[in-house]
């Protein structure tokens, strides 16, 4: 559906903006001219480009991205999380191991680690175990597009934001297979929410990306980038880049709005509700089950920040020179992690019934009111 | 002044006089129903026959508007068992009267007053537990705080503590199995508790969910039963009873509970309290209501918002505050053990310029706190959302389980004994009561708020009186005897504004210096049974969040 739907999307803006869109012009549909990372690496090392070395180099190259993830999980969720709470809640967390605490980090993997793997009685095994596995390579492979600046880009495939969406959304088949695989009545509630509430919220979230993908005229990550260098305003010595956000805030809003559903996030962390369902989905999980959910969950935060940082504010642009985009790209990311934190500190659940609400009945309209006005915007005035 | 309670004209109840309760128009009011009469301390008592119990308590309730049970007390004789049901009303609670059911040693079998007083349904209950008393037509006569297995009743006097007990997790044998109430219907089963993230404690309730719908909701409770009646019933009067109300409701309300003993025991042995000690008494209890109302909007915050938000955090960080004036006080943090028969156990901590000084500072801070609160919580559209028209209790319903405190007043009801029953030094001041007519979490979220703003005004109307009183008249203690004994066979009932609501201790005295029935009528006891009437109908997360603020500790609720 996701695919229909941006589908759909791009040849509207084709059509109504009949080759006259500028970015669309000078991106083009059909180059390749974007290196990525493998390509990078191939040719630093001297190694041709046969497809044995396209293949290799595209493993390390994903290797070297996903431990940078997961060393920023490490980081952010298990240290991170706690300063940025404690500073919410007027508190001090952790700071008696290393410096600033951060020895904590190494602590907390070897406890998580260690502590007893308890399969419960009657679970569904290999949908048990499977579960967690599926949930972190759904987020882990989003990335995989994510043009990080710096030349930081596994692949460049011209439908890119349509396999992040797709690859992303699988990991609700890893929620509900978590959810009913537990044998557990508050899983088992917990998937079905996570469930409603993925399909309730995947919809607008995809819908407001197409409104970027009118403005932009591709699907390639790379090109959606390139068009938002361009200058909004100059303020004098000041100038004001065409980043998605500035020129379509509505779009921004709604989008994280409906990305914090999407991480599941307050006010939209139905399905885990530790008070209301204990732990939703992952209450049966431990040990290292338990630390592929938890980080599952902090991938898909920072996939949902880089995400937004690619579609609304510029990918790794900013001030300095090029090389310095790859900063950029994680302060953005970070960003948006301090958001969903901040919400998550500050802000009341909302309730099941009117979670679905607020996703079918405002969201949705919301977006597809968006989306129009883009399109008649882009139509117009191109 | 802002006390004077709007009183409804309750004349055409039978026997409300100029001068009070005209007990001789009750008797002709229930005429041949009464078979005796008793004299308590706080009311008279009439003597009903066993089989005519909810007549009685129906004619009260209709004619002459006693419309709160408040308790119910069950207890032995040599000759026989007796059942007390403590009548009130809401509109006036000076206005008491007892009606005393006896029932023979060999079948202790009485009405129940459940068609009459919904909440007669719990306290016989435990009555049927602990003391064995049978009650007939109750609709539900099972045990409530021991588990179902449980072999004797242990309040009698013939029960055997030797005795083995075997007792199995039967509730948690199969939590897993098959729970269809009608043959097609989709419900499912959910043990909530006893250890889950909302529960506060070791409360159960056992959850039929159609959905994401509650169907059926049944708190279990007693697993934090420790036989407090009984452990006063083998204290004595003058210093060992009072440490063990600071364990009832622990969340720092520690001293408005010693306050329900001690009024009730200096009623029973007649007492004096110089004025003095009543106001320092007055100042802590509001202290120690200032700290649970914190901690009960934080826990609620907890339920609505999720773990470890801003809201519980910042309402810890201000409840420490007043722990720490309540630590200078009485040298405790929870268990204060600081009241005593006739006063209060020392004067307040020197040098008293600079105790003053902080508890002004407390006051003074305390208003933009509770903006802030406001601004986070109450001011919060998402919160309203939640909360604005969920878990709806009806003043009528709340009434019939007898519902006190916030919760009663959240549902509109304006009722509070330290206006409407008054003691300690509440009368002299000037203050509000706090009513919220929504009937809503949100109405009950409020009143607990805006009574830390009226707790603030009594304590530092308190501080403004110490600071001011002449040094040679400062009495702390009246003069006590050492040992108490109160004549034999004499009975009590007295309550006080806990933070939770009307906390009443009803004792007997056999002469000795130690109770001959001690019990507890506890106010979350009371309260937590509207849930069910609550959160049947509605979604789980109201359920949970009706249940917050409900503001239960388990330890008075199992006692």
């Amino acid at each position: 559906m996701n695919w229909g739907l941006l589908q759909q999307a791009n040849n509207s803006t084709n059509g109504s903006g009949n080759g006259t869109n500028a970015t669309n012009a000078s991106g083009g549909m059909g180059g390749g001219e974007v290196q990525t990372l493998p390509d990078t690496l191939a040719s630093l090392l001297g190694l041709g480009d046969g497809p044995l070395v396209t293949f290799v180099m595209g493993i390390v190259a994903a290797g070297l991205v996903a431990s940078f993830l997961l060393t920023l999980v490490a980081v952010s969720g298990i240290w991170g999380k706690r300063k940025i709470t404690a500073a919410f809640t007027d508190r001090i967390a952790v700071n008696r191991h290393g410096p600033f605490g951060l020895l904590i980090i190494v602590a907390d993997a070897v406890r998580l680690l260690s502590k007893e793997l308890i399969v419960p009685d009657g679970a569904d095994r290999p949908a048990y175990d499977i579960a967690p596995i599926i949930m972190v390579s759904s987020a882990l492979l989003g990335f995989a597009v994510i043009p990080m600046g710096s030349g930081i880009q596994l692949a460049d495939p011209e439908a890119g934001l349509v396999y992040v969406f797709a690859v992303a959304s699988i990991a609700s088949v890893g929620l509900v297979t978590a959810g009913y695989a537990s044998n557990n009545k508050f899983s088992f509630l917990g998937g079905l929410r996570a469930v409603a509430q993925n399909i309730a919220y995947e919809i607008p979230l995809v819908v407001t990306a197409a409104s970027v993908v009118i403005f932009a005229g591709s699907l390639r990550m790379s090109e959606i980038v390139a068009a938002q260098s361009a200058t909004l305003v100059s303020l004098g010595p000041v100038s004001i880049p065409a980043w998605y956000a500035f020129v379509n805030p509505f779009a921004f809003v709604l989008f994280v709005a409906a990305n914090l559903a999407e991480v599941g996030r307050n006010p939209f962390d139905v399905p885990e509700a530790p008070t209301e369902i204990v732990a939703g989905w992952q209450t049966e999980y431990s040990s290292v089950y338990f630390v592929l959910c938890y980080l599952s969950e902090f991938i898909h935060i920072f996939l949902g920040g880089a995400i937004i940082a690619t579609l609304f504010l510029g990918g790794p642009a900013g001030p300095g020179p090029e090389a310095l985009g790859f900063v950029w790209f994680v302060l953005k990311m970070l960003a948006v992690y301090l958001f969903t934190q901040w919400a998550r500190s500050a802000v009341p659940r909302v309730r099941i019934d009117q979670l679905i609400e607020i996703g079918w009945k405002g969201m949705l309209v919301l977006s597809f009111a968006n989306l129009l006005l883009t399109a008649v915007i882009v139509g117009v005035a191109f | 002044m802002s006390l004077e309670k709007p009183r409804p004209s309750t004349t055409d109840h039978v026997g409300v006089t100029e001068q009070g309760l005209d007990y001789e128009a009750l008797a002709d009011l229930l005429g041949d129903l009464v078979v005796g009469r008793e004299s308590h301390i706080n009311a008279e008592g009439f003597v009903v026959r066993p089989e005519r119990v909810a007549e009685a308590l129906g004619r009260l309730k209709q004619q002459a508007g006693f419309d709160h049970c408040s308790c119910v007390t069950a207890q032995e004789y040599d000759d026989r068992f007796e059942s007390i049901y403590h009548l009130k009303k809401y509109a006036d609670p000076t206005q008491e009267v007892s009606v005393v059911v006896p029932t023979s040693r060999d079948d202790p079998r009485s009405q129940s007053g459940n068609s009459v007083f919904r909440t007669a349904d719990w306290h016989e209950r435990e009555a049927y537990d602990l003391m064995g008393i049978t009650y007939d037509e109750h609709p539900d006569l099972r045990r409530i705080l021991l588990p179902e297995t449980w072999q004797g009743h242990p309040l009698r006097m013939d029960y055997d503590q030797e005795q083995p007990q075997v007792v199995t997790f039967r509730e948690h044998a199969n939590p897993l199995k098959e729970d269809h109430r009608e043959d097609d219907a989709d419900t499912m089963f959910v043990n909530v508790g006893p250890h889950h993230p909302a529960t506060h404690g070791v409360l159960h309730l056992k959850t039929v969910l159609d959905g994401e719908t509650v169907a059926d909701v049944d708190p279990d409770i007693g697993y934090l039963h420790r036989c407090e009646e009984q452990m006063c019933q083998q204290s004595t009067y003058r210093h060992q009873i009072m440490p063990y109300p600071d364990r009832w409701d622990y969340i720092s309300a520690g001293i408005l509970n010693e306050w329900a003993y001690a009024r009730a025991a200096e009623d029973l042995a007649g007492l004096e309290v110089p004025e003095y000690a009543q106001v320092i008494r007055t100042m802590s209890a509001e202290m120690c209501r200032i700290a649970a109302h914190l901690l009960a909007l934080g826990t609620f915050a907890l339920d609505v918002y999720g773990d470890f938000t801003a809201i519980f955090m910042y309402s810890t960080r201000d409840r420490e505050v007043v722990q720490n004036l309540l630590e200078d006080l009485t040298g405790q943090r929870l268990m204060f053990n600081y009241l005593r028969l006739g006063g209060v156990a020392w004067d307040l901590p020197e040098p008293r310029e600079e105790y003053f000084e902080k508890v002004r500072d407390f006051l003074d801070d305390l208003p933009a706190k509770l903006e802030e609160y406001h601004d986070l919580v109450t001011g919060n559209e998402i919160f309203q959302l939640r909360c604005v028209n969920t878990g709806v209790l009806e003043p009528d319903v709340a009434k019939s389980y007898g519902a006190t405190g916030p919760v009663a007043r959240g549902s509109g009801i304006d009722y509070d004994l330290r206006r409407d029953d008054p003691y300690g030094y509440y009368p002299e001041l000037d203050w509000d009561v706090v009513t919220e007519d929504g009937c809503d979490n949100y109405s009950r979220v409020l009143v607990r708020m805006k009574e830390i703003e009226e707790s603030a005004k009594i304590i530092g109307q308190c501080v403004d009186l110490l600071e001011e009183w002449p040094e040679e008249e400062r009495e702390i203690q009246s003069n006590v005897p050492r040992t108490l004994k109160p004549d034999n066979d004499t009975e009590v009932y007295r309550a006080v504004e806990a933070a939770k609501g009307e906390l009443g201790i009803y004792m007997r005295s056999d002469g000795t210096d130690t109770p001959a029935r001690f019990k507890i009528r506890s106010p979350c006891f009371s309260n937590l049974q509207t849930l069910p009437e609550m959160s049947t109908g509605e979604y789980i997360p109201d359920l949970i969040a009706s249940l917050g603020s409900l503001d239960i500790v388990l330890g008075e609720v199992d006692r």
